[in-house]
């Protein structure tokens, strides 16, 4: 069998599972997640770095090198032209040029801000990046996303962090009907169920932190997400049945014994 | 030197370029990226971006994130 290999940009993933890196309980737990997902793409932040503090206080120093892609985020933009600035500063590190670009315009919701994402994604697009646009769960933004070059669509399944799940099972499904580009759920889910629901609705992967970051056993819920995506992906490839409105039996009514 | 770096003020002594800044605050050696007066610098541009007075400087790096 031919391996069900994600292609995103210049890369082919084994694993259909990204994964945030942030609000783990210690470094040691997070790279022991980290290696139980079994994800190739790793998320991160940019952040300015505390002067007053000696501590060497990057990520970076309790991830492999060479073991993962890394995907940074510009979480904290409001803006496009905000997002182009983190994006490039990302990418000076040397250490990437693929972005996800994250817009957010509302501190409560953290909704995406679609106009703005595709404002960045367009700009970022035309300077190289391989651009991976969170945004809302609209088949038009979607489109419009894929249009502008981006190498991935990854609309939220609810608000970033709620655990709420899958919001618009209907949207989801539409988005990736008409994708020609991976369809990765990012944001929202809560837990391997929702995940296995993801997958089966025919999405290309899925982008978690907090509900595995802060699960009582991360390490645990990092494995459980992991056959989640691989239960739902099978699911979604080997076809399941159409919902009926009645019964029907699994051995046919023909030969009854009692009669 | 006044600089401006990461918001805040700071009187730095004896730098001429990004690389000095970046020596003086130890983060040689540490994935750290540099942007100076909005442009953003790779760390091979480090030795050769001279500092000028009241300079804006942001030093940023790879935090936890999703």
């Amino acid at each position: 069998m031919k391996p069900d290999l994600l292609r995103i940009g210049d890369y082919e993933l084994r694993s259909r599972f990204l994964i945030g890196t942030g609000l783990f309980p210690n470094p040691y737990v997070q790279m022991e997640a980290i290696k139980a997902s079994e994800a190739e793409v790793l998320t991160f932040a940019i952040r300015r770095i505390n002067l007053e503090s000696s501590a060497d206080d990057s990520i970076l120093q309790h991830v492999e090198e060479g073991k993962h892609i890394f995907l940074p985020n510009t979480s904290g933009a409001s803006t496009a032209d905000e997002a182009v600035r983190i994006a490039r500063l990302a990418r000076a590190s040397g250490l990437s040029d693929w972005i996800k670009v994250e817009i957010s315009a509302n501190e409560r919701t953290l909704m995406p801000d679609p106009i703005e994402t595709l404002k960045a994604t367009e700009i970022l697009v035309k300077e190289g990046f391989t651009v991976l646009p969170y945004t809302s769960d609209d088949p038009v933004i979607c489109k419009r996303l894929e249009e502008a070059g981006a190498a991935a669509v990854m609309p939220g399944a609810a608000p970033i962090g709620t655990g709420l799940g899958i919001l618009n099972a209907y949207n989801l499904g539409l988005i990736v009907e008409e994708a020609h580009v991976p369809i990765i759920v990012d944001a929202g889910l809560g837990s391997a169920s929702d995940v296995a629901q993801a997958m089966e609705l025919g999405v290309s992967g899925v982008l978690m932190n907090t509900p595995v970051a802060k699960a009582r056993d991360p390490v645990m819920m990092a494995t459980a997400m992991k056959l989640a995506i691989q239960a739902g992906r099978q699911s979604y490839l080997a076809g399941r049945i159409a919902r009926k409105q009645y019964a029907s039996a699994s051995s046919g009514f023909d030969e009854f014994i009692l009669k | 030197m006044l600089l401006r770096i990461n918001g805040e003020e700071h009187e730095l002594r004896d730098v001429r370029t990004i690389l000095d800044v970046i020596e003086f605050f130890g983060l040689l050696g540490k994935p750290v990226v540099a942007e100076a007066d909005g442009k953003v610098l790779t760390a091979e541009q480090w030795p050769d971006t001279p500092v000028t007075a009241n300079m804006s400087i942001e030093l940023v790096h790879f935090v936890g994130g999703g």
